[in-house]
């Protein structure tokens, strides 16, 4: 930031001390603690996992298909002989790439949007917010599955078409934000002060919306996790023999009439647990108060 | 009659085609059974059916009591109901109820007269000759003619009609080769000698039900046929009634009424039928595995020719080396794969179409079993020693995506990388023509085929050089002559030798890779006795009986 620009940033409302503070103490919070240590152990899992899996995760087994846990397979084996509980770790690995990069696509899309809708305003802001809202009056899983069903599907698709589909939500909330941010003194003064449009968005009211793009950026990511795992369960998301929670979900999931209840109840339980976690953070962040 | 010490008897009956299947019955390479569906195949009806055969149906009929509802679920279906374009299994069982073949291709009894009574061909197997029934009548009450029959071949052959049978008949019926003789008779004119015809115009190809002569494509609205159950009601994504015809030709059905419920989810189905509130489902793997030994329901199984067919690209690298082919063949545990994935409801295939149930299946050629140390010599011959990657793509539907993996994990161990993409149904088939479909242009793909009769169409269609699903792209000017001696081959014995030498040629050169070939089976309530049906989805209701 130039000379000039300092009395701007000296009478931005959030400072940066106050805001450091006010993170750590989100942070110090038990269900951020425990909701980051399970992230962390699913991130482990994810980096670490080939490791220290009792079994070989993409190993068939014909002769020991869907056995219930017992002492050697803890989770059971699915309908190829696979160890279920050697898939969960390492089946962590494509929802925790997929999901956060589809979510880091959409909010940092979204912001764009946001910033310059609600930075310019009048016509741009009336006509860019109605196709936002055209946008967002879609279903969210029928517009995702019928770009991937169309273009068809792949790891890049999903990260793609999923952080295409946050954009609008996350464009509408930034934008607000903005919106208020443009009314405040320190823009005026940045104007006064000769700063050009791309400078006040990006250099003053950028930084001030950062708290809300940060709450929207974990809330989309907790829904992320759910979107991927959907996806695959529709057979529309990643591709077997990966040891996707979603994509094994539905390989199992005609097994239960069966009885045979293993597959589905711990994979189900991992995504629970990934879900949960990232929701347990967002929470803390204020995720819940502040986002639409 | 058939004690082996009657042999001259059985000689008498016909001439030297049939005194060939005689010889080979009399040296045990054709079993009883087998020898009286060659003997209808071939047109000796009469004989057949006296020695037992396709009366089991009657048979279990006359410990049937007259009464009751069959309540059956079926897949959704996935087009408009027509005869003439129906290609999925829920609709070739709803219009089975309704519709009726010149024959049916029974699972146990092989070719039974339906609407014909007799056939025969001529001495070049070019033209066939079928006679009628008399007296058998359309739902509306019209005499069923030559004229109907005609017309319905007419419009099954005729490309503007859009008929998913074009297939089954291109290069053997065209327009105009079906003619009328006399009210009662109809005359084919084959473009290519065929000692198969008569399975052509049977059930086996789906579409052959015979319609009234100005039958305007409205089916849904009428579903008229001449079956022994008649509509009751249809109601699009819900379901259908029918309801006994008493003016049925043959034996009146025992049920007074048959209830079809459409279901998007096998789960759903069987939670229904635990529930008591159906007495039929279709059969999945995972269904089968949920009722599994309850004595309350029962497992009903056909063997079958229905398969799912690896292709590989013969015209694309890696797999223009038939070395590399044959390597990919000799990864796969064929035995592990009919007794872990298809939980012994299969037998072991030879890729080749010809599987062991038709008659004409040479058995003596060499089984092809894993050895993945020839795979790993092939493959170094071939110049790729350590291994290569390839993409795998298939269709999402029954076992196929675990097969893949299957595959995927045998591959692995002769060093061969392979990827997958699998595809939605409809994605994986695209437009179903070359240049537009991941089926036919992929470099290696699996593809589920279900059952047929006889092996002429898979021969025909997935290996012939002109094939419309010749997804390998195999372009062998040997195999396309030894298809054609095949399809001339006018006695069994002949049709074995050729059969022979295209499933050598098939091992050698290997641009398909098939495992096994799965049974077709139903899960039924026990308390319903008399469920019939074909490997290829017919589903046939008349001779139920409640216990």
């Amino acid at each position: 930031m130039t000379g000039d620009m300092s009395l701007a940033a000296r009478q931005a409302p959030v400072d940066r001390a106050t805001s450091i503070r006010r993170v750590v103490e989100r942070f110090a919070k038990p269900p951020v603690v425990i909701g980051a240590s399970v992230l962390l152990f699913w991130l482990a899992c994810a980096l670490f996992g080939n490791a220290f899996v009792p079994f070989d995760p993409y190993a068939d087994d014909l002769l020991s298909t869907l056995t219930p846990p017992d002492g050697l397979h803890w989770f059971g084996t699915d309908q190829l002989g696979r160890d279920v509980l050697s898939r969960i770790i390492v089946g962590s690995r494509d929802i925790l790439l997929i999901a956060p990069l589809a979510t880091l696509l959409g909010v940092v899309s979204g912001s764009l949007v946001g910033l310059i809708l609600g930075y310019v305003g009048g016509l741009t802001d009336i006509v860019g917010g109605r196709i936002l809202d055209a946008f967002m009056a879609l279903p969210f899983v029928v517009v995702v599955m019928m770009t991937l069903v169309a273009i068809g599907p792949s790891n890049i698709t999903v990260i793609t078409v999923i952080g295409l589909a946050y954009t609008p939500l996350v464009a509408r909330t930034v934008r607000s934000a903005v919106r208020e941010q443009r009314e405040q003194d320190y823009i005026s003064a940045a104007r006064l002060s000769g700063e050009n449009a791309l400078s006040i968005m990006f250099l003053e009211i950028l930084p001030n919306v950062r708290e809300t793009i940060m709450v929207e950026l974990v809330t989309r990511l907790g829904y992320a996790f759910f979107a991927v795992a959907t996806l695959s369960f529709l057979g529309l998301g990643i591709q077997p023999p990966s040891a996707d929670w979603g994509l094994a979900i539905a390989e199992g999931y005609g097994f239960l009439t069966g009885g045979m209840w293993w597959v589905v109840l711990f994979n189900s339980g991992a995504i629970v647990s990934l879900v949960l976690a990232t929701n347990l953070i967002a929470h803390s962040l204020g995720a819940f108060e502040d986002s639409p | 009659m058939t004690e082996r010490s009657d042999i001259s008897t059985l000689r008498d009956l016909s001439g030297d085609i049939w005194n060939v299947a005689v010889d080979e019955y009399e040296k045990g390479f054709l079993k009883r059974r087998d020898l009286l569906k060659y003997a209808a195949l071939i047109g000796l009806t009469g004989f057949a059916t006296s020695q037992g055969l396709g009366i089991s149906g009657s048979a279990r009929a006359a410990g049937g009591q007259q009464g009751g509802t069959v309540r059956v679920a079926l897949d959704q279906p996935t087009a408009a109901i027509d005869p003439i374009l129906v290609t999925d299994p829920a609709s070739i069982a709803l219009i089975s109820q309704v519709g009726e073949y010149l024959l049916l291709d029974d699972p146990k009894d092989g070719l039974l007269p339906k609407l014909a009574l007799s056939w025969e061909a001529d001495e070049t197997a070019k033209t066939w000759t079928f006679k009628l029934r008399q007296g058998v009548k359309f739902h509306d009450g019209r005499f069923v003619t030559a004229k109907d029959v005609v017309a319905t071949f007419e419009r099954l052959v005729d490309p503007a009609s859009g008929s998913s049978a074009l297939s089954a008949y291109k290069g053997l019926l065209s327009k105009g080769g079906t003619r009328y003789v006399d009210e009662q008779t109809v005359a084919f004119d084959l473009d290519s000698p065929n000692s198969n015809f008569p399975f052509y115009v049977s059930s086996d190809v789906v579409n052959a039900v015979i319609l009234p002569a100005d039958y305007k494509g409205d089916f849904e609205k009428t579903f008229i046929g001449t079956g022994p159950f008649k509509l009751d009601a249809f109601l699009p994504k819900q379901g259908a009634s029918f309801v006994r015809n008493a003016d049925y030709w043959g034996e009146k059905a025992l049920p007074d009424r048959v209830e079809i419920k459409f279901y998007n989810d096998p789960q759903a189905q069987v939670l229904a039928l635990q529930a008591g509130q159906l007495d039929v489902i279709p059969y999945t793997p995972r269904s089968a595995l949920a009722v599994g030994s309850n004595p309350a329901y029962k497992i009903i199984s056909v063997q079958a020719s229905t398969h799912d067919e690896v292709h590989l690209r013969t015209d694309q690298p890696v797999f223009e080396d038939k070395r590399v082919r044959r390597a990919l063949a000799l990864t796969i545990d064929r035995e592990a794969i009919v007794k872990g994935l298809l939980k012994g409801r299969a037998i072991v295939g030879n890729d080749s179409p010809f599987a062991p149930v038709f008659s004409s299946t040479d058995p003596s050629v060499p089984q092809r079993k894993q050895d993945i140390g020839e795979a790993k010599r092939l493959l170094g011959e071939a110049g790729v020693a350590n291994g290569f990657e390839v993409t795998l793509t298939t269709e999402r539907a029954y076992d196929i995506p675990d097969y893949a993996v299957l595959i995927q994990n045998f591959a692995k161990k002769a060093g061969i990388d392979i990827k997958l993409n699998v595809l939605p149904q409809d994605a994986y088939y695209g437009s179903a023509t070359f240049g537009n479909s991941p089926w036919l242009d992929s470099v290696l793909g699996i593809t589920d085929f279900g059952h047929r009769g006889t092996p002429d169409i898979f021969l025909n269609a997935t290996l012939k050089s002109s094939g419309t699903w010749n997804a390998a792209h195999f372009n062998n000017p040997t195999y396309d002559a030894l298809l054609l001696d095949y399809s001339k081959a006018r006695d069994l014995q002949a049709q074995r030798i050729a059969a022979g030498k295209i499933q050598n040629l098939l091992l050698d050169e290997t641009p398909l890779i098939i495992s096994y070939f799965s049974q077709y089976s139903r899960i039924t309530s026990s308390k319903v006795d008399g469920v019939r049906f074909t490997a290829i989805s017919h589903l046939l209701l008349d001779r139920v009986s409640f216990a």
